[in-house]
């Protein structure tokens, strides 16, 4: 029982990262309706940028984190510049496939730039983790869990008390309608990546410096599991994105704890695809948005 | 020829077989990540068949196609009617399961002293069938071209089909099909099939070309790879996604001087051939310009 408590306080942790890579992909998603494979490189890009001043200039954690999410950005920006700006309304593929090869691209700039396999990354706390009776909780957790729930919970105001918040959710509703209200689509997109890399930025920083170290698998790393949280709690959903994070990491965290690491993937794997058979907006969603992405020519 | 250059065509060979089992899928509208999962299937099955059952590489490779064909058919009933990203999300997480299990699965016989078959994370070792029974690389790069023409071929007969129309139709705009009386539900399930098997033959080449096949050869890269193949070669035609091997597989080998930089220059360029070309080079205005001319210089 004790350890049973133990494994889904750890999972619940753990889960307010997923949750916010889960945020940032689902407001991509939400106003693209197309997969940005390269949302983790992207945020890698920065989370290497910050590494090196942390490796060069021995900087403090304000300033790796303000580089990191800063690097996060200008390569979200890139990327939708490159792979989605420039796309014509039907050709969703190309650009998912654009994206990956920026993923590609991406990967390699880091490898480039830092060529060893691992790099120790500034932790966030060090220190005896706190005890509550038999219970252990990390400090780092627990600062983890307190951003993230400050994060989403800007993201949140911000999508629903403020005039860009409304435009995006209009977007988000229907581009079409957006743009004859006289909201600049465009522009409002590039807001959307920005403000999707800041968070995805700020998500990658709490997991590297939990974790202490980074390596170039880091990108596909977070891409996957943002996806997979998103898709679980419901594509397009703000709480969705929430409680998909959290649900992946308490199974992850559980199965971990019973059958180890390879079956932890496996079981993550094995509930998303039960999840998206079975329920396929997800836990949170609705029905399933019908066509997240009209790609067919002339849609 | 070298040795080189016939590892260089036999892999371009092996590859184009999963580009066309990707491209078969995005010819009825799905976006597959998940193909790698029956290249695997199909490794595996083939493998196990020659170097633990002491099956003859022929009765191999079609039992391998087989397994791949009869397990797409099962992935492809309950997820083809969920729809774009859904679907592709939902083969990603099978072929990452497919690829987790094989890490599980440890199948070994003795065989003169030594252990042969599977063995978990460690890999399939010594799938020595070529070797055994003196097939050449050279003979092994015809059996593959052979193969690969016969696939070819395939595709060329579906194009001019009814089958391939249908097909067509379904990527266009299933509802519509379905309204023109297209059994659109069936018919996705066949192609999911189709593909499956296609890679499935792919990958009992594959183990058999490098003697050895570990789970984590056929990761989400290859499947995401394969996807890509069929977007830079052009969706008009079968022999896109074999020029997107060619292309990647050929010019990355001819500028390993610039083995650091390659990735950057490579993506770089496809990210912009797609913005100019959507739907790759050989796309269908091409495709359907090349015939138009031919069919003008065959009539006058």
């Amino acid at each position: 029982m004790i350890d049973f408590v133990q494994n889904t306080i750890d999972g619940v942790m753990t889960g307010s990262s997923y949750a916010l890579l889960a945020l940032g992909f689902t407001m991509i998603l939400g106003v693209m309706r197309r997969l940005n494979l390269s949302y983790g490189p992207s945020i890698m890009i920065g989370a290497y940028l910050g590494t090196l001043v942390y490796l060069q200039l021995s900087a403090s954690p304000i300033v790796v984190v303000a580089v990191t999410v800063a690097g996060a950005v200008l390569a979200g920006i890139y990327v939708e510049r490159l792979c989605f700006a420039p796309m014509a309304a039907g050709a969703g593929i190309a650009s998912m496939v654009s994206s990956f090869a920026i993923w590609m691209q991406l990967e390699q700039a880091a490898v480039l730039v830092l060529p060893r396999h691992t790099y120790p990354f500034p932790p966030l706390a060090t220190g005896a983790p706190l005890t509550f009776g038999p219970f252990l909780l990390r400090t780092d957790h627990l600062i983890m869990l307190t951003c993230a729930l400050a994060v989403s919970t800007g993201v949140q105001l911000l999508l629903y008390r403020s005039r860009f918040g409304l435009a995006l959710r209009a977007i988000i509703n229907n581009p079409v309608a957006a743009h004859l209200v006289g909201i600049n689509v465009r522009t409002a997109i590039v807001w959307a990546f920005v403000l999707a890399s800041v968070v995805g930025g700020i998500a990658g920083y709490l997991v590297l410096a939990t974790d202490q170290q980074i390596t170039p698998m880091f990108g596909m790393w977070a891409t996957f599991k943002g996806l997979i949280a998103m898709m679980i709690g419901g594509l397009g959903s703000i709480p969705g994105a929430i409680v998909g994070g959290l649900v992946l990491g308490v199974v992850e965290a559980h199965s971990q704890w019973y059958f180890g690491p390879q079956v932890r993937d496996l079981v993550a794997y094995g509930l998303l695809f039960a999840c998206l058979v079975l329920r396929p907006g997800g836990l949170l969603g609705g029905p399933p948005v019908r066509e997240p992405f009209p790609w067919r020519r002339g849609t | 020829m070298d040795d080189y250059l016939v590892g260089v065509l036999s892999n371009i060979g092996v590859i184009s077989f999963i580009a066309l089992s990707a491209y078969l899928l995005l010819l009825t509208g799905e976006i597959s990540f998940g193909q790698q999962a029956f290249f695997a299937i199909g490794a595996y099955a083939a493998g196990i068949a020659t170097a633990v059952w002491g099956w003859p590489l022929g009765a191999a490779l079609g039992w391998g196609a087989a397994m791949a064909g009869t397990a797409a058919v099962l992935v492809g009933l309950p997820t083809l009617r969920l729809s774009g990203l859904y679907f592709s999300v939902a083969t990603l997480a099978f072929a990452e399961m497919v690829r987790l299990i094989f890490e599980q699965v440890r199948y070994q016989v003795i065989m003169d002293g030594e252990p042969v078959g599977p063995n978990g994370a460690d890999g399939f070792r010594s799938i020595r069938y070529i070797f055994e029974n003196d097939v050449g690389p050279l003979q092994y790069l015809g059996l593959i071209y052979a193969f690969l023409a016969a696939a070819l071929a395939a595709f060329m007969l579906l194009e001019r089909s009814r089958l391939g129309v249908a097909f067509r139709m379904i990527g266009e705009d299933a509802e519509l099909a379905g309204l023109h009386g297209v059994a659109v539900a069936r018919l996705k399930v066949l192609a999911a099939g189709l593909a499956g098997a296609l890679a499935g033959i792919g990958g009992g080449l594959y183990a058999h070309l490098t003697t050895y096949v570990e789970p984590r050869i056929f990761d989400v890269m290859l499947g995401v790879h394969s996807l890509a193949y069929g977007l830079i070669g052009g969706l008009g035609t079968a022999l896109g996604p074999l020029l997107g091997v060619l292309i990647d597989i050929g010019v990355l080998e001819s500028i390993r001087a610039l083995s650091s930089y390659r990735m950057i220059i490579f993506s770089g360029l496809v990210a912009a051939l797609l913005i100019v070309r959507p739907r790759g080079l050989l796309d269908e205005r091409v495709v359907h310009y090349v015939r138009r001319v031919w069919r003008m210089r065959a009539t006058t």
